[in-house]
This record gives structure tokens, C-alpha cells and sequence, in this order.
């Protein structure tokens, strides 16, 4: 390990029961004795969280910016956990960190992104990136994403994740220094003078017939080719059952893909109404879209790990990784059951050429590099750092 | 197109129709766009100005922009460097454009499509929002005429009690409190104070009835009001003071005070019922039993003319007391044309200030001895004694002439016209209902043919109105007998010139009346509720006909008229249904065809009839398209299939760059949506060609075929397959 290197990241994980020391423990590890400028934080809403950030505290010193979210599971180069930490800490003179934070309100999501990405404001390092991390449950995750990039525009690269509850789907958690926050939007601006690269695959294909979405309402879908949506999930699943029943099987997570110009667009649907027929997801399925099933077989959803890393890896300019976060859907991980996961992490190694790598699985990821959209699901989103 | 980028058009087209006024839309619009086609910055250029500005960060290249729009292909974003650009089009006329900048690569043809195809659903988006906000503020004055008139009707519900209780000759004190009383009701609680000056030479007031427990007013507010014979208004503290004079008969005796605490605004409303207040103490005082009192209660508040009652009365007196039948009496019915359009836009006051102007107008038209009276709305009347009919006709000339100059209304000048209708008393029994009812028969026929024309009545005009009853009659009859029959005109798919379908059309052969047009048959069956019975014979006719037909031509379709009537019927989906059913016609094979008026004018008129036949298979055509203005709003709602161009824009000689533009938007949005479009009226090779040109899919029109009996409807469609009038087969057309 470098002493006094310019620029570093380090992970560190914990399974610890309690929550102060588990903080304490995954971010010694991530910091090894290092000045952090950032650490990013992803645990379980399982946790005592403020005893958890305290923790992180102790170990990253006084001036460490400390951002981070509730997860669906937390990775990292040791593995897969739950109810675990997983942390992330990088500094060095090479990096410059800047965070701010705003709560998200129901008329107006957007000006919540737009604050969040004021963390920018004064950032003149050659290579920037805007970490956004945001409450997952606020139902408009687009609009938060929108406001984001309509304040900074196409000049700088957004990434970042959905904070999840483990799947209560009740309520997530944002941090920030060691606040616990609720429907709050988080942004860590990242400058550096070494390159940054930014992958997003997903490894989901299409299940003919497409259908419209003839009903919706933010991400309440009420009909699919004017049938109730629930009707027809359950048929194209040859499922009979309610709709608790189905949503908490197995294959309980839809995938929906809505047709974009470069695939698709996915949306994850997650929970249905036995009375109203009705399903919904995190974000907005917009009425008159097309939209396909998506299925994806194991190895296709590992395939699409190792090429988001391969992808993020491939805009380094030539330069060995210092480190990866990584924001993958809590939806993948259904396709991913039995093994899988440890397969996933095995071909995220590889990619990385073992590379330390950390991260969450999302309600969402965040990705924007090139074009507009920036609001994705079902992909694993990876930012490496040279 | 790729299929993507037609899957988003639905996507894109929803959301930016979704957004209620032009901001939202323009954002909606830009973001959507951008995202679509994965450019990183978007824009609108819009009257000079760049709205919606997205991607652009703090800072936006204005001036990079508006060259875009001007043509150039390439954006220069600070930070992200060099974009391809693409400006697409508003509308025709314009400069306006809704512009998309990507960095990676330039955009291809199938992009360019799309994005123009956005960029019109922008600009037709807008105009919409533009009409529909109009709308909504015409709708806003219309409720609040609405809520005048309820004011209004209280005013006279309470007056109308105080005037009973003057004619019941209750006690004047009493009277005097239901006054007091009634005006502090009708003003929200306001207190209200009647002063009466007392005889003798300095005329002291003391209040003699007051309601409310404000304070009395000044003096000096009510002696003004005396003093100028007028309302007075004044602003007291946060409220206003209202001073109105009373008379008795004719004389000032003293004044009506209201204050009004806390109230803002214009007090026209409320002086105008303090008035009307004070005129009732002024009747209460004054003998009710006198002629003034009886004036105040014949005539009409407005133009201070005699009313309907009245003019009646007068009307029956003067036709009783006729010596001889040698001095006829002639009844002019005058009726204003363009007054509801004033009283709409100028509000209801300007419409009171119009009426007086016009019935000074109308007095300066006739004798001193002759009677002018105000009818109701906008329709006036003139007795005129010993008057032949030629004199009666110089005098409506005249008045025609008189209304026609301009008045000066609410600041502005108002043009308005008239029409009059004249009959004259002949007979000895004639009624006075009876005359004046033939002189509004005889106005009515004066304003069908045009307006501010004079009319004499004649017996036939009496006929004409009662036809209308007696077609009635004969539609039933029609419908029993079976003397309806129908003709087809074929649709030509304008790429190959084959017959794609054919519109069923309706005639009637009537024994009596001969050939009726339906122009002429179809609103009268509206109003009469004959149209549900007539429109499914019409279908279950053509349904049968065409399913023969189509055992030789298979894809034959058919098109039949909806009227708003039928769609509301609660039946309407099921009827549909069993013609078919019972024709064997598949439902694909039919296009049901509703104008844009009736889809307009009740936008929610059976829309779950139509989304219930749809669903069947049933497809849906907008007649008439083009005509109307909210097009967008409902091609959103409804699930249309077709839209056909109204023959309007093509029936002519030559077409004009406007028609064409026209024509071309229409045949554009179409193809956006996934819409056939079928232009009517096609009359000549040339208008032929300038269709095919702009790629509509199908064409209707004498040039192509005209309407024929079903005996020849097979020769026609196979001989459409052999030789067809569209010729050489246009690379440009899109079927």
C-alpha cells in the first residue's frame, strides 16, 4: 500500500452486528490509514445508522466529506452482503471533493437535483463527475435526475444510485456527514487530474409481444393493451395466484423495457393491486410508451457486468484502475439467485483486473454520459478512477 | 422510420399534449425530444426568443442557437464542445423551430423524421394551448354574465315582493323597511339608510327607514345625490359609500344610502341595484295606483321601452279601436344581428348600453305617436298606426340604416345590424299575438337571406315555418315506407388508384317533395330524433350491401356517417354490433366517420361508445378535419384511425400555398400517428396530383368517382383495377 500517494481509493467491508462497529471496521479498512477526502457509505436500513456514521467518523477524521445510502444488499471485492457495509474512501491532492444536500419535495423533485448538484459550484479540476444519491422512494426519480443535469448541463458526467430499504419498500436513507436523512438528494462532486470512466450494461432481452401502456399514472401502470396490467403480467408468467403471491416468488421483479433509440429503457416492477389490477415500480412508466417483458438468463446478466466494467475501464486513457464504484439494480439480483451473485462478483474482478470495487444494489441507478437521459434500471452502473 | 423512434412518438405526443400551458410544454417537449434521439442539449426558438433552453448548464449560447434556427448544422456548447444540430420547424410560417444538439454523431434521416414530426406536434401543441386558454377566459366571463344574471334574478325576485307589497297597499313604513331590508340583503350586509327630505323651505333630512347598524351616512353624501339626480359613489375608509336619489313623481324627495364596509373593487354592480332599490322607494311613495306607477312595471329597466306585456296591450287597443279596415296597423319585428357577440366580448353592461342606444335609435326612427317596445333579448318592435305596408317597409329601411351606423360602446365603436320583419293587420279578427307572430315569421325569412334586410310577410312564409313540421312527418313516413335509398362513392388508394373502400351515402326520393338533399333532411332529423333510426338503417343497409361485394373484392371497406345523436344513444355500441352481426361484416372492415364540429363541440359525446368499438376492431375517421380547431386535444382521446381532409382546403381550382400547407401538416401529423388520410372533394387532375405529391394515402372526389347506385358499384371497383383515373404510379405516394 503507497504512503503518500497522490491520488487513492480503497474498500472496505463489514458484516458486524453492531452497527458502530461495523462502520468502524469496513471504513478503517477502505481508509487504511490515509487522509480521506470522501467516504461513501452503502448499509443496510437494518442498521443503527447514526451509530453506524459515527463510527465512519472516528475512523475518517473531522474534515472527511461522508455521503452515502441504504441498500437492497451491499458489494464489494469481497463479496455480496446483507444487512452488511460495504465503504468506499479515495484522497489524495489528485482529488477534489465538494457535498451538498437538499430534501426532495413532492411539487417540485427537480429543484432537489438541481441543488444537490450545486456540490459542482467552484470545481475546476480537469475531470469532474456529479455522485448523486437519492432517496428511492420518492416515485419521481426522473424528475430528480432532470433537475440535476438541467443545472449542470452536458459538460459533466452524473452517476450514482436509488437508495433502497432491503425490500420493505418502506423507507430509505440518505447520508450525509453523519446525518440520516429521509427523501433527501445527495451529491458528491468528484474532481481529478486523472481520467474517469463511466460504464452502464444491463444483460436483459426482450420477450415478444411488445404492448402499449394504454394506463398509467407516474409508476402505477393500470393497463397494458387496455387489459389490467396485473391481469397480464400474471398471464404472460402463467402464474395464478395474487398479486403478494407472485410479487414475492422468486421471479417476483418485472422487468419492463421501454423502447429507446440505443434498446431499452428498463423499469423494474415490483409490487400489484389484487383489487385495482394494477402494478407499479420506483419510476415513471409514461402512458402511450412500448414497452416489452424483459427476461434475462443468468449468464447474460453476468455478461453485462463484466461490460459495464470493461466499458468504464476502456475511458481510463490507458491508465490502471485505482478503484470502482459500483450502483447495481436490486432487481438484477433476482435473476442472480443461487449463486449467481458470487459469479457476478467473480466476473467483476476479472473485468477490473482486480481492482478494489464498492458499491450498493440500487432502486435505481444514475447514469449520464452521453445524451440526456440519466435514470436507468436493471443496469450496473460502474465509475472507475485512474 | 425505425421502429423505435415511431414507438416514442406515442411517448412524446402524449406527454407534450399533457402539459397545460406553453411553458410546461415547451420543457416537456424539449426534454422528451432530447432524450429521444440521446442528444445532450435542446432548445425552442420561439418569436425572436429561446424558451426551454436543456443540457446547456448555467450558461446558454443564445446567440449559437438563433443560427441553428437560421440553418446552421452545428452547435458550439461550452465545455462539451462542437454538437450536431438539427432545427426542426414549428409550423410553416414561422422561424420557430424546436432545436436538438447531439455530440456523437449527426443525426440520420430516419432522426431528421421524427424530430421535424416533434417538432410540428410542438407547434400544433402550442397553438392548441393558445386556443384553448381563449376559450377558457371566455368561459370565465361566461360564469361570471352567469353569476350577474343570478344577481340579477334576486334583484327582481325582492323587488318584485316590495312591489306587491305596494300593490297590496301595506303600510308605508313597512314598505319602506322591506326596501331598506331588501337592498342590505342583496349587498352582502351592508347597511342601508333612507333619507327623505321634509317640506318647508331648508328641506331637513331624517332617515326614515334604515337596516344594518353602520353608521348613518353624511349629509352631505345624500344631498349630492339629490343635488346631481344621480348615483353617487364614494370610498369610505376600506369601503365605499353608495348614495342613489329618490323621486316622487318626478320631484327629488330624498336618496337611498348603502355603506359598504371592507368591499373593493368597482361598485357598478351594486350602485346599479341601489338604484333599482330607490326606484321602489320612489313607486312606494308615489300613489301605486297611478299611471307612473304602472309605466315602472311595463317597461322595460334597460332602454326604458314598453315591454312585451305592454306593447301587446297597446298593440290590442289600438287594433279594437279601428273605424275601418282602410287604416291598416303595421308591426315591425326588428331583431339585431352580431348583438350576442358584442354582449360576449364587451360584457353584459356594454350589451345594456347597446340596447338603450339602440331603442333611442329606434324612436328616432318612427312618429311620436307611434309605439316602440323591447321584446326580450335583442329583439325590438314598432307599432305604427295608419300605415300602409309601403310606409312600413321605408320605415324598417330606415331602421336597418339607422343600426347599421356605428354606436359607441364601453369606449369603442360596435357595428351591429338589424333585421325586420313587417306584417300588417288585414283582417277584422286578427289577434295582436297573431300579428306580431307573422311579423317575426316574416323577420326570421329576412334573416335567412342575409342580414339587415326588410321583410313585408306573406302567407308562404307561414308555410315555410310549418313545412318544417310537416318534413318531420315525412322523414317518419320515409323511414316506414322505405323511400330512403343509398349511393357509394369509392375511396381511391391514390398510389395505385384502387378502390380501398366505399362511403355510404343517403338519399331521398320523397313522392311528394321529390329529391330532398340530405344537407337539408339531416338536421331536421337531428332535431326531431329522427337521426338514430335513419342512421342504423343506413348502416344495417350498407353492411349487408358491402359484405355481398365484398365475397368478389375482399378488402373492401366501408364508411358510414355518425351523427353526435347517435353516438349518445346509450345503445349506440350495440347497435353497431348487431348490424354488422347480422351482416356478416367483419368489424375491421368498417370506418365509422364523425365530423370534427360534433367532436368539438362535446369533446367527452360518446367517447366510451368509440373506445368500446374500437376495441371490437371498429376504426374511426374524423370528417371534415381541418375545420376545427382543438384537433389535437381529441386525437389524443379518441382512437381515430383516419382523418379526412375537408374539401375545403382542396375543392378549388388551384390550390394555394396555404391549402397546401395545410394539407401537407394534416398528412403529416397522420403519418406521425399512424393515420390514414383521406382528401375529400377531389375534382380535377391537378388537385389529384398536388395530393399525391404531399403522399396522402387516399382520395375521394368526382374526379376520382362520383356517388353511384349500387347496381354499378361493382363495374366501378373492377374497372378502378383495370384503368384508374390516378395514372402512372407517383414514387412519392404512401399508402
Amino acid at each position: 500500500m503507497q504512503t503518500n500517494p497522490h491520488r487513492w481509493f480503497g474498500v472496505g467491508q463489514s458484516v458486524a452486528p453492531r452497527s458502530r462497529k461495523a462502520g468502524a471496521e469496513a471504513a478503517a479498512e477502505a481508509i487504511g490509514g490515509r487522509e480521506a477526502k470522501a467516504v461513501l457509505v452503502f448499509a443496510s436500513s437494518s442498521h443503527d445508522l447514526p451509530e453506524l456514521l459515527a463510527g465512519v467518523r472516528l475512523e475518517a477524521g473531522p474534515d472527511a466529506e461522508i455521503v452515502g445510502a441504504t441498500t437492497m444488499g451491499e458489494l464489494g471485492s469481497a463479496g455480496v452482503t446483507d444487512g452488511g457495509v460495504a465503504v468506499a474512501a479515495l484522497g489524495g491532492d489528485g482529488f477534489t471533493v465538494q457535498a451538498r444536500v437538499a430534501q426532495i419535495s413532492r411539487s417540485d423533485p427537480r429543484a432537489a437535483g438541481a441543488a444537490a448538484a450545486e456540490a459542482l459550484r467552484g470545481l475546476d479540476d480537469e475531470n469532474q463527475v456529479l455522485i448523486v444519491l437519492a432517496d428511492g422512494l420518492s416515485g419521481q426519480p426522473h424528475e430528480i435526475v432532470r433537475g440535476a443535469y438541467s443545472a449542470i448541463g452536458a459538460s459533466v458526467p452524473l452517476v450514482g444510485g436509488f437508495a433502497a430499504d432491503d425490500r420493505k419498500f418502506d423507507k430509505t436513507f440518505q447520508f450525509y456527514g453523519t446525518e440520516v436523512l429521509s427523501g433527501a438528494v445527495v451529491g458528491l462532486a468528484l474532481g481529478s487530474d486523472g481520467p474517469i470512466g463511466m460504464g452502464v450494461a444491463h444483460g436483459w432481452r426482450r420477450t415478444e409481444p411488445p404492448m402499449i401502456v394504454t394506463k398509467s399514472s407516474g409508476p402505477h401502470i393500470y393497463q397494458l393493451d387496455g387489459e389490467p396490467a396485473l391481469d397480464v403480467l400474471l398471464r404472460r408468467n402463467n402464474f395464478e395466484g395474487s398479486a403478494e403471491e407472485f410479487f414475492d416468488r422468486g421471479r417476483s421483479l418485472q422487468p419492463l423495457g421501454l423502447s429507446r433509440r440505443s434498446g431499452e429503457d428498463i423499469r423494474v416492477i415490483h409490487a400489484g393491486d389484487d383489487e385495482a389490477r394494477s402494478v407499479w415500480g420506483t419510476a415513471d412508466v409514461p402512458q402511450g410508451a412500448l414497452v416489452w417483458l424483459m427476461e434475462g438468463d443468468r449468464q447474460a446478466l453476468i455478461d453485462g457486468a463484466a461490460w459495464s466494467c470493461t466499458e468504464a475501464m476502456a475511458r481510463l486513457e490507458g491508465m490502471p484502475p485505482l478503484g470502482v464504484l459500483a450502483f447495481d439494480c436490486g432487481g438484477r439480483r433476482a435473476g442472480l439467485i443461487e449463486g449467481g451473485l458470487e459469479q457476478e462478483m467473480q466476473a467483476m474482478r476479472t473485468a477490473l483486473s482486480d481492482a478494489p470495487f464498492a458499491g450498493f444494489y440500487t432502486h435505481g441507478e444514475i447514469a449520464r454520459v452521453r445524451g440526456a437521459l440519466g435514470t436507468h434500471h436493471l443496469t450496473l452502473v460502474t465509475l472507475a478512477l485512474a | 422510420m425505425p421502429s423505435w423512434s415511431s414507438h416514442l412518438l406515442t411517448e412524446y405526443f402524449t406527454a407534450v399534449n399533457a402539459a397545460a400551458d406553453e411553458t410546461a410544454a415547451i420543457a416537456s417537449a424539449v426534454e422528451r425530444a432530447t432524450e429521444m434521439v440521446e442528444a445532450e442539449v435542446g432548445a425552442v426558438v420561439r418569436e425572436g426568443r429561446i424558451f426551454g433552453a436543456y443540457g446547456f448548464g448555467p450558461v446558454v449560447p443564445e446567440a449559437q442557437l438563433h443560427e441553428v434556427a437560421a440553418g446552421q448544422p452545428l452547435l458550439e456548447v461550452p465545455y462539451v464542445g462542437e454538437l450536431h444540430a438539427v432545427s426542426n420547424p414549428l409550423g410553416a410560417e414561422t422561424g420557430d423551430a424546436l432545436i436538438v444538439a447531439r455530440l456523437s454523431e449527426p443525426f440520420d434521416p430516419a432522426e431528421r423524421q421524427m424530430l421535424q414530426g416533434m417538432g410540428q406536434v410542438l407547434g400544433l401543441a402550442l397553438r392548441s394551448i393558445r386556443v384553448l386558454a381563449a376559450e377558457r377566459h371566455l368561459r370565465a366571463e361566461k360564469e361570471r354574465q352567469a353569476s350577474t344574471a343570478q344577481t340579477r334574478q334576486r334583484l327582481v325576485e325582492s323587488l318584485l315582493t316590495i312591489q306587491r307589497a305596494i300593490s297590496a297597499r301595506r303600510p308605508l313604513p313597512e314598505i319602506l323597511d322591506a326596501v331598506t331590508g331588501g337592498a342590505a340583503e342583496l349587498l352582502g350586509g351592508a347597511t342601508v339608510t333612507l333619507v327623505l327630505a321634509e317640506g318647508g323651505p331648508d328641506r331637513r333630512l331624517t332617515v326614515a327607514s334604515k337596516c344594518g347598524d353602520g353608521t348613518t351616512p353624511p349629509e352631505s353624501l345624500a344631498r349630492a345625490a339629490m343635488a346631481g339626480g344621480a348615483v353617487v359613489v364614494r370610498p369610505d375608509g376600506a369601503g365605499w359609500m353608495i348614495a342613489a336619489p329618490v323621486r316622487v313623481t318626478g320631484e327629488m324627495a330624498g336618496s337611498l344610502v348603502a355603506h359598504l364596509p371592507g368591499v373593493g373593487g368597482q361598485q357598478t354592480e351594486q350602485r346599479d341595484q341601489l338604484a333599482a332599490f330607490a326606484q321602489q322607494v320612489s313607486l312606494a311613495l308615489t300613489d301605486a295606483r297611478t299611471v307612473e306607477a304602472v309605466r315602472e312595471a311595463h317597461h322595460d329597466p334597460i332602454t326604458g321601452l314598453p315591454n312585451r306585456a305592454l306593447f301587446l296591450k297597446i298593440l290590442n287597443r289600438v287594433l279594437a279601436s279601428r273605424v275601418t279596415l282602410a287604416d291598416p296597423t303595421s308591426v315591425l319585428f326588428i331583431d339585431l344581428d352580431r348583438f350576442k357577440a358584442v354582449n360576449d366580448s364587451l360584457g353584459h353592461d356594454a350589451g345594456d348600453q347597446l340596447l338603450a342606444l339602440v331603442a333611442r335609435r329606434l324612436r328616432g326612427c318612427v312618429r311620436a305617436s307611434d309605439t316602440t317596445a323591447r321584446l326580450g333579448g335583442d329583439e325590438f318592435a314598432a307599432l305604427l298606426h295608419d300605415s300602409p305596408p309601403e310606409a312600413a317597409e321605408v320605415v324598417g329601411e330606415r331602421i336597418v340604416a339607422a343600426i347599421k351606423e356605428p354606436f359607441r360602446v364601453a369606449g369603442r365603436e360596435v357595428f351591429i345590424g338589424a333585421s325586420v320583419g313587417i306584417a300588417i293587420s288585414r283582417e277584422a279578427e286578427q289577434s295582436s299575438e297573431e300579428l306580431l307572430h307573422n311579423a317575426d315569421v316574416a323577420m326570421y325569412r329576412a334573416k335567412k337571406d342575409g342580414p339587415s334586410r326588410v321583410l313585408l310577410y306573406q302567407p308562404y312564409m307561414h308555410a315555410e315555418a310549418l313545412d318544417r313540421l310537416s318534413l318531420r312527418g315525412d322523414l317518419q313516413r320515409a323511414l316506414r315506407e322505405g323511400e330512403f335509398r343509398l349511393q357509394y362513392q369509392p375511396l381511391v388508394r391514390l398510389a395505385d388508384g384502387d378502390a380501398a373502400g366505399v362511403e355510404a351515402l343517403i338519399r331521398w326520393e320523397s313522392p311528394t317533395r321529390g329529391f330532398v338533399s340530405p344537407v337539408d333532411f339531416i338536421p331536421i332529423a337531428e332535431e326531431f330524433g329522427l337521426i338514430v333510426e335513419i342512421g342504423q338503417w343506413v348502416l344495417e343497409t350498407s353492411a349487408v350491401q358491402v359484405a355481398r361485394w365484398r365475397r368478389d373484392f375482399p378488402d373492401l371497406g366501408l364508411n358510414v356517417n355518425v351523427s353526435g345523436h347517435q353516438l349518445v344513444h346509450p345503445r349506440f355500441a350495440d347497435n353497431v354490433m348487431r348490424a354488422l352481426a347480422i351482416a356478416g361484416l367483419p368489424s375491421s372492415a368498417v370506418t365509422l366517420e364523425l365530423t370534427e364540429s360534433v367532436l368539438m363541440s362535446e369533446p367527452d359525446l360518446g367517447k366510451a361508445a368509440l373506445h368500446q368499438l374500437r376495441g371490437l376492431g371498429v376504426q374511426l375517421s374524423i370528417d371534415d378535419f381541418g375545420t376545427g380547431y382543438s384537433s389535437l386535444a381529441y386525437l389524443r382521446e379518441l382512437p381515430v384511425d383516419e382523418l379526412k381532409i375537408d374539401r375545403a382546403f382542396i375543392a378549388r381550382a388551384e390550390l394555394t400555398a396555404e391549402d397546401l400547407a395545410l394539407v401537407r401538416t394534416i398528412v403529416e401529423l397522420a403519418q406521425i400517428l399512424g393515420l390514414r388520410v383521406v382528401a375529400e372533394g377531389i375534382e380535377n387532375a391537378a388537385q389529384l396530383a398536388a395530393l399525391r405529391g404531399l403522399g396522402c394515402g387516399y382520395g375521394q372526389g368526382y374526379h376520382l368517382c362520383r356517388p353511384v347506385d349500387p347496381e354499378a358499384v361493382p363495374e366501378q371497383l373492377a374497372r378502378a383495377q383495370v384503368e384508374s383515373p390516378v395514372g402512372v404510379l407517383d414514387h412519392r405516394s404512401t399508402a
